[in-house]
């Protein structure tokens, strides 16, 4: 029994055995294959700009002090250091922290960043960063109005009703000619490769704005006229800056505006000009019976009176009339005396508040825009205005921008009603004193030697 | 004397032929009655010559008449004659022929020689008439129940998968679907399942549930396949294949048997954590009388299933696709072939240009994005959303009248319930179906006429595919989830994360509060789900009927010089799914009657050279035109034992009653059947759709699909076959086959835009899967081989090879050919060797190459497999059981018979059956 047990067993065994090797040929199952994105390779733009301390050294230790910030986002070296990650970086070289620094009335050394809170350095650094994108220059356009923009890194505060979840600050690219600017400022090298994304070498830190337009209007002493017009297009603004009007609209942290912001002094002249040219025959009229008893009195005869003191009359009210038109538009209570409320109704003065606006036509509608100086054209070209939103057809201002060797130095906006074209007031450097160039969280503004008139 | 009325006088040619037929009717009655009124009892006992056992189930007859008997399971038997001495004849499958001169009534015990059955046995399906398998004039294969008892196969429906040129496409652990000569799949309609005579197939389901409420494994008496068109014999729908099942006759196999198997998959705990695996089945029959016998039977099957995991990416173009890389964290429009709710896609950038326009802000950065950016609700894998409790009763009984010595009357019920999973257009969960099929039949040796119904009931069998991505628009409604991804999606971008990373923050993000797979939430949502009929949910209420009458006669005893029979069949189904799968209407359901007529006529032209049969069959469906197909077969016998076949046959199949009439939304696109109701219904037949291939942007041309009526597929084959037996020794079997489709019927995908629309996939579109006539010929062609040899010992060594392929396909057309260029088997066994000869042995080895398998669920390369069988049993004569160790897949090498198909791994099992020996 045993024999044949283990003859038979081993015989089983033996093909049991065979057909198992046979079997075990059998491959493994198919299985889902994972895309494999090969990672990047070369230096990422953290290394790129430690390689390059001659060219960098400020934004390295720029970085490195923004870098000891607890950010919810992350610390921002990781970042930039991410061969996963996929970013755009306008990197500020020494010269541009340079720059910057003098512009701001700080000292040029590299200490100087020791002055700024981590934190804020940190929202510095991050609004020069585009992330998910890999921006090359060549996708800047060169037409006007120039209407790109694309959110930074920069998360500007918490959602709010105004402020939708997730809300970055945007950065405007734009080209003028053959240079490369992010807002305002010149690039003076695009398009460096890196392991993660882009670099594009900017000629100043580009500084985030803090403030959106109605804060610089509301504060500004020279556009106290302004912030007073604004308030009588909306009525006198009830409380709480309500949507749909003026003011929430230049609140609006979401908005996208271009505002050529009238100085006290051209709203002065317009107004005083506008209200003198009203009180002249008024004046005439109240003049003439008093210069006809003063001829009179003078020896003239009743007829020969009456007859000389119009003509006196006239040529003598113009001075007294600017003279009370002056008194009048002396302050931006102007737009609340009701001596002139039937003139400056809130329609009018809304109208003419929005002819600031600049704007572009997407379809039917009309959209705000976002116009640095250095996105006008070197030619005369007409742009609409958020006027065009009520009156279609009309057809805007003309701008033109005069370029020299450094920049933008002249720019012109001539509005339909006006005679000549208003000047922006060029002086890029931060508020309160700058005048050009003057970047909000919803818009830019310029300021302008004239109030552009409609019609 | 017969006495006539006066005015019968005009009838009386008539009268004098009915009278002679009462008469002789009579006359043979008082006979028949006389026989039975005999009271010479002739009893013995019938024993293996070697072993000595008793032999149950050994025919019994007495020489030159129909008396006879069977032994009973002590091999005992007892049979009343006329007179002594009588000449008995014995026979039993494996055992020699033998005759005996009995002269007492005591005819003692009678050895009987166990005896190579070697191309012995007799079939009936090849011809309808019983033959010699040596002998049959087209392929054949048969499984007896010794070999089914012998098998490793845990299941007997496992047994046709070591057959030459057979694929089993399993669906699931219960849910497998034999074929030949190509064209597998779980809802294969080119292949029947005849059981008992009745055809298995779910009428409005369109596949055969033989392993599911077929017969029990005890009662199957032996199960008879024919490869290749068998239309002419078996009607509509035998393009392929036919396998028949025949059941035990209660007269013949009586007793109470049962058997326990029990066993343990997922041993690995690959797919699952180990667990049992129960198969318990019982039959129970009884000769009451000469005149009346019974049986019942129940079987019941319990396991957790094997578990569909291929969880590859599949990109989806319409109701086509392929397999591409990807997973769900690499690809954001990642569907997995078994995973659900995944195929809810839309294009992210159209979401992303909605909330910008609301979001000025976001309008550059949204336009910097790709114009296409696909991505996929997140879907949850098949074993999450199907209960893995795999069950299937089984149910049966039948009622044997014998009216007469040659007349059965036969009332016959199964009846089977369970859970299971199929693959159709989707992944099915066939969740408490219920089918049942009930006949009466009456038949004797020359006709027999049947009624039958086959009563369909899906229960809550639902839609996996439906039911999930329903499910995730219950749970989160796509409007909902799709902008919160969005956001998240740019807020991760916008902080510098690359695309695939923000993707996936962004479904973190809108999956928040998901229900977890097996939590009380899921559940109660699914649950919610599944339950709602399609298209509000999962659920399809398919309730269809069939109802068939079929009758054959064999009028050769009439007709000397030929063997003639002749038959015909009526055949009614009633399509009732309440519009959930049908284009019916509640309470209308949709009605399609056939009929059918064959007639077959065989003659030996030369005495022991030439036998010619032809055959032809006519069948008529209300829908289309009626359809003709004939069969000439010619046997060649070369030698003794040395035979070569020739046939010529033709096979058609009707479109399928879904092909006909469905009209189901599969979230990737609408299958629609080829009536024209249904072209119209979509505006398909105005607005015509498009071939997918030539709409920009990746095609051009723009190829239109007008509605052109379908019509009957057909298929005409030759075949060369050659059978011998060598020395009784060695069974070699070989054929070759050519096919030639015409009206081939296949589905073909069409792109619809709205009137006015630009055709491009940059617009919106919807897609259809819609059933067409391929324009071409499609060919197949294949061979198959296969020896046995019979070795010393009871030894026995087997082998097997076969192809099939096909050829002509048009471009843009899915032949769903699936079958490999060559699949082998190798078989090694011992039916009784050692002390006393109770040990028994059987290894198997399968082996089929890759193939693209395609259907319309998916279609991609499915690798080759290995399988190895193997069993050792025991015989205990005494008790005539038997144990048995057995091994499916015995190296646990997990394979799948069909792309979407679950991974079949190893099962282990024990049984014991007793009473079967």
């Amino acid at each position: 029994m045993k024999i044949f047990a283990n003859k038979w067993m081993r015989t089983v065994a033996m093909i049991t055995a065979a057909v198992s090797m046979l079997s075990s040929c059998n491959k493994d199952l198919p299985v889902a294959e994972p895309i494999v994105v090969n990672p990047s390779t070369g230096s990422t733009i953290f290394e790129t700009i430690r390689a390059n301390g001659n060219i960098y050294s400020y934004l390295d230790s720029a970085i490195a002090r923004a870098s000891t910030f607890n950010s919810p986002a992350g610390k921002l070296d990781v970042l930039l250091n991410d061969k996963k990650a996929v970013l755009t970086l306008f990197a500020p070289d020494n010269d541009a922290f340079q720059r910057s620094f003098q512009a701001l009335g700080l000292p040029t050394g590299v200490s100087t960043l020791k002055g700024f809170r981590t934190g804020q350095l940190d929202s510095i650094l991050r609004y020069h960063i585009i992330g998910g994108q890999k921006f090359a220059s060549t996708g800047i356009p060169t037409t006007f109005p120039n209407n790109l923009y694309l959110q930074s890194t920069l998360i500007l505060s918490p959602p709010s009703p105004t402020l939708p979840p997730g809300y970055r600050m945007p950065l405007f690219p734009g080209k003028q000619g053959t240079t490369n600017f992010i807002n305002n400022i010149p690039l003076v090298q695009a398009d460096i490769e890196a392991a993660n994304g882009i670099m594009h070498r900017a000629s100043f830190v580009v500084l985030p704005p803090s403030q959106v337009l109605w804060q610089r209007i509301a504060s500004d002493p020279e556009l106290t006229y302004l912030k007073a017009a604004v308030e009588r297009a909306d009525g006198n603004v009830p409380p709480g800056n309500p949507p749909g009007t003026l003011v929430s609209a230049l609140s609006n942290p979401a908005a996208n505006l271009t505002l050529l912001a009238p100085t006290d002094a051209a709203f002065q002249a317009l107004l005083t000009g506008q209200i003198t040219l009203a009180l002249i025959p008024i004046v005439t009229q109240q003049l003439i019976p008093v210069i006809t008893q003063q001829l009179i009195a003078g020896g003239a005869t009743q007829a020969e009176a009456d007859a000389a003191a119009p003509g006196l009359a006239a040529a003598q009210a113009p001075a007294i009339a600017q003279g009370q038109a002056a008194a009048l538009a002396s302050t931006p209570a102007v737009f609340t005396n009701p001596a002139l409320a039937g003139v400056l109704t809130p329609q009018t003065v809304a109208g003419i508040v929005v002819y600031h606006l600049l704007a572009m036509q997407t379809g039917t509608t009309f959209q705000g825009i976002r116009a640095f100086s250095v996105n006008i054209p070197s030619t005369e070209t007409s742009s609409f205005t958020l006027l065009n939103s009520a009156i279609a057809a009309h057809p805007g201002v003309i701008l033109k921008a005069t370029y020299g060797f450094a920049g933008v130095i002249a720019i012109t906006a001539k509005g339909l009603g006006n005679a000549t074209p208003s000047s922006v007031q060029i002086n890029p450097t931060p508020a309160p004193g700058g005048s050009s160039d003057q970047h909000y969280i919803n818009g830019v503004l310029h300021k302008i030697d004239q109030v552009l008139i409609p019609q | 004397m017969l006495i006539l009325p006066p005015y019968s006088k005009l009838k009386l040619p008539y009268m004098r032929k009915k009278c002679r037929l009462i008469i002789a009717l009579l006359v043979v009655n008082i006979f028949a009655v006389a026989g039975m009124a005999q009271n010479v009892t002739i009893s013995g006992t019938i024993r293996n010559s070697i072993t000595k056992d008793p032999i149950p189930s050994v025919s019994v007859v007495v020489k030159g008449s129909s008396s006879g008997t069977f032994t009973n399971e002590n091999g005992v038997f007892k049979l009343t004659t006329a007179k002594t001495p009588v000449v008995l004849v014995l026979s039993s499958v494996g055992y020699e022929n033998r005759e005996i001169t009995v002269s007492s009534t005591d005819a003692g015990e009678i050895d009987f020689v166990p005896a190579s059955s070697l191309g012995q046995e007799v079939v009936v399906s090849a011809s309808r008439v019983p033959e010699r398998i040596l002998e049959s004039p087209v392929s054949i294969e048969r499984i007896s129940n010794v070999a089914i008892r012998n098998s490793a196969a845990s299941n007997y429906y496992d047994i046709v998968s070591t057959l030459k040129g057979v694929d089993v496409v399993a669906a699931s652990l219960s849910f497998k679907t034999p074929t030949t000569r190509g064209f597998s799949g779980s809802g294969n309609t080119r292949f029947n399942q005849i059981v008992d005579g009745m055809d298995n197939q779910a009428p409005g389901l369109n596949f055969s549930v033989g392993s599911i409420i077929g017969l029990t494994e005890l009662d199957v008496e032996s199960m008879e396949l024919l490869p290749g068109a068998s239309s002419a014999l078996y009607g509509p729908g035998g393009m392929n294949g036919t396998l028949l099942i025949n059941s035990k006759n209660p007269f013949k196999y009586q007793g109470l048997s049962f058997q326990v198997k029990t066993g343990i998959m997922h041993t690995d705990g690959r797919e699952r954590d180990p667990s049992p695996y129960h198969n318990w089945s019982l039959r129970w029959a009884q000769k009451v009388s000469e005149r009346f016998a019974f049986k019942i039977g129940a079987e019941i099957i319990q396991a957790n299933d094997w578990v569909a995991d291929d969880y590859r990416n599949y990109k989806r173009l319409g109701t086509t696709g392929s397999i591409v890389p990807g997973t769900r964290d690499t690809d954001p429009n990642y569907d997995g072939v078994n995973t659900y709710g995944d195929e809810t896609t839309t294009n992210l950038k159209s979401v992303l240009n909605q909330i910008a326009a609301q979001v000025p802000f976001w309008q550059n950065y949204v336009s910097t994005l790709p114009a296409d950016i696909p991505v996929s609700r997140s879907g949850y894998t098949e074993n999450e959303v199907v209960n893995p409790n795999s069950l299937n009763v089984k149910l049966s009984g039948a009622l044997h009248f014998k009216l007469s010595k040659k007349v059965e009357a036969i009332v016959a019920g199964h009846w089977g319930t369970g859970n299971t999973v199929y693959t159709g257009s989707q992944r099915y969960s066939l969740k408490d179906l219920k089918v049942g099929q009930y006949k009466v039949e009456l038949r004797s040796d020359k006709w027999f006429i049947r009624g039958y119904t086959t009563q369909e009931n899906a229960g809550q069998s639902h839609n996996l595919t439906i039911t999930s991505q329903l499910f995730n628009e219950a749970w989160k409604p796509s409007t909902t989830w799709y902008p919160e991804y969005a956001f998240a999606y740019m807020n991760a971008k916008l902080a510098g994360r690359p695309d695939l990373e923000a993707h996936n923050i962004a479904r973190k993000t809108a999956d928040i509060g998901r229900p977890a797979p097996y939590s009380d939430q899921f559940h109660t949502i699914f649950d919610a789900v599944r339950k709602k009929p399609i298209p509000t949910g999962g659920l399809f209420l398919d309730k269809t009927d069939l109802w068939m009458v079929e009758g054959q006669y064999n009028l050769s005893s009439a007709i000397k010089f030929v063997d003639v029979i002749a038959g015909g069949n009526w055949k009614q189904y009633k399509l009732n799914s309440e519009g959930t799968l049908f284009a019916d209407k509640v309470g209308q359901p949709i009605i399609i009657n056939e009929v059918g007529a064959y007639m077959q006529v065989g003659k030996q032209i030369i005495k022991d050279l030439l036998k010619l049969t032809a055959s032809g069959r006519y069948d008529k469906n209300e829908n289309f035109k009626g359809k003709f197909t004939p069969r000439i077969t010619a046997l060649i016998k070369a030698a003794k034992d040395h035979n070569i076949r020739l046939s010529y046959q033709t096979a058609y199949r009707f479109p399928s009653t879904q092909q006909q009439w469905i009209d189901l939304d599969v979230g990737s696109g609408r299958l629609i059947g080829a009536n024209k109701s249904l072209w119209d219904k979509y505006d398909l037949t105005n607005n015509n759709g498009y071939d997918p291939s030539t709409v920009p942007p990746q095609g051009n041309g723009l190829t239109k699909v007008p509605y052109i009526e379908a019509k009957p597929e057909s298929v005409t084959t030759f075949e060369l076959g050659y059978k011998s037996l060598i020395n009784k020794k060695v069974l070699i079997d070989a054929y070759v086959y050519f096919g030639a489709y015409k009206d081939f019927l296949t589905r073909r995908d069409v792109i619809q835009f709205a009137t006015g629309v630009t055709p491009s996939f940059a617009n919106p579109y919807k897609g259809y899967s819609v059933v067409v006539n391929s324009p071409d010929k499609v060919k197949t062609y294949g061979w198959a081989g296969s020896i046995e040899w019979l070795l010393p010992a009871n030894f026995t060594v087997s082998a097997n090879a076969s192809s099939d392929k096909i050829k002509n396909v048009p471009a843009g057309f899915r032949a769903f050919f699936n079958a490999p260029e060559l699949r082998t088997v190798l078989a090694f066994g011992n039916t009784g060797f050692g002390p006393g000869k109770l040990l028994g042995f059987n290894v198997n080895w399968r082996w089929q190459d890759g193939f693209f398998y395609e259907n319309d669920f998916n279609q991609g390369d499915l690798p080759a497999y290995n399988v190895v069988d193997a069993s050792i049993s025991l015989k205990q004569p005494k008790i005539k059981s038997i144990f048995k160790i057995g091994a499916n897949n015995l190296l646990n090498e997990y394979y799948r018979t069909a792309i979407g198909n679950p991974s079949i791994g190893g099962l282990y099992y024990v049984s014991f059956a007793y009473n079967v020996l």
